[in-house]
């Protein structure tokens, strides 16, 4: 059973809101699944349902135990504010993020953003390099588009000659 | 004085004295009679007026005729002739002062319609000039306001040129793991607004 002073984690390979969704219905249907097995008759052989990576890792970081109910509740409750309530950042790459990419972006985002960050990734090839981060209300670009925009003078009076 | 010379003076004399002599016996014979005066005269005309005489002083009439006639003919030729020269001339000066009038009146109406065309191409030149002119000026404007256009539209859109051409030049060798360090960079120097902006927003 989890300590009741410590706070939920939320494990680096859980990403987005989809994942968070797909970890919120697979231990909901574990819930249900051990409510359903307790009312059962006990000399009937039920089979567990397998687990996913994130639900692994989440149970493994946060020190639970599936098969106690109030550790369920404490995971579904967790991940249902998560879902609705975690800030999510949108970042578009000029290409699909490999893995360890996503991983150590997602380390320092929720070291130096927030814990509970969510990250939704996109694909805009034509910036580039660098990436567009994109809130709930603000827009930011550091693309080499972007860039090259600032330093556009730069651009024009090297064009021109001037130093 | 010769002898022959005073022989034929002495002749002379005598002679007269004789026809004198003659005339005066002639003048005191006895008076004749009238009717024997015109009888004679008639007779005399007859003798002297005959047809032979007659025929003569007809031709001589006739040739005196023919050659007042031919003298006639010919001074009325010349004057026919210098009237005609006279007219000829008068014609000829009448003509021509006509004619230089004609011609003075033609060169004035040539001056006149060659000022007129004149003044017509120098209004026309004026004009045409005053077109090319406002078309170059036209022109020099359009043109400048094209260069500066696409002068403007080329640094507006150079950032968009130089990412262009970079990405199609080294765009494939960009790795995304090689640009962690940049973005994190950029991201560590927006995190206070990323920061404010998110806990803003929830």
């Amino acid at each position: 059973m989890a300590p009741k002073d410590k706070k939920m984690v939320l494990p680096l390979s859980v990403m987005g809101r989809q994942d968070v969704g797909r970890l919120l219905r697979e231990v909901e249907t574990l819930n249900e699944f051990l409510r359903q097995s307790a009312i059962r008759q006990s000399d009937n052989t039920v089979k567990m349902p397998t687990t996913s990576r994130f639900m692994d890792e989440i149970v493994q970081i946060n020190e639970l135990n599936p098969l106690m109910e109030v550790d369920r509740k404490t995971l579904i409750d967790f991940l249902t504010t998560i879902r609705t309530k975690a800030p999510v950042l949108h970042m578009s790459f000029n290409a699909d993020p490999s893995p360890l990419f996503s991983q150590k972006l997602m380390t320092w985002l929720r070291k130096e953003i927030h814990p509970q960050v969510l990250l939704q990734t996109g694909l805009q090839p034509n910036i580039g390099a660098g990436c567009v981060v994109r809130t709930d209300s603000k827009y930011f670009d550091f693309s080499m588009r972007h860039h090259f925009t600032e330093k556009r003078s730069v651009l024009i009076q090297k064009i021109k000659g001037e130093k | 004085m010769n002898s022959g010379q005073l022989f034929l003076i002495l002749g002379s004399l005598a002679a007269a004295t004789a026809s004198f002599v003659w005339m005066a016996l002639r003048t005191t014979v006895t008076p004749v009679k009238e009717a024997d005066i015109l009888q004679d005269s008639e007779h005399d005309v007859e003798h002297i007026f005959n047809n032979e005489f007659r025929e003569l002083l007809r031709n001589r009439g006739r040739l005196l005729f023919e050659k007042i006639i031919s003298e006639n003919a010919m001074f009325l030729q010349q004057d026919l002739r210098l009237t005609t020269s006279q007219l000829n001339e008068y014609m000829k000066d009448e003509i021509t002062k006509k004619l230089q009038e004609e011609f003075i009146k033609y060169e004035q109406s040539i001056a006149d319609a060659k000022n007129l065309a004149v003044d017509s191409i120098t209004k026309t030149q004026k004009i045409m000039e005053e077109q090319r002119q406002q078309m170059s000026q036209k022109l020099t404007e359009e043109i400048t306001k094209e260069k500066a256009r696409l002068l403007k539209n080329f640094e507006e859109n150079m950032a968009d040129i130089v990412n262009h051409y970079v990405l199609a030049a080294v765009g494939d060798q960009i790795d995304l793991n090689d640009q962690l360090e940049y973005i994190l960079s950029d991201l560590e120097t927006n995190k206070q607004a990323i920061i404010k902006d998110i806990t803003d927003g929830a």
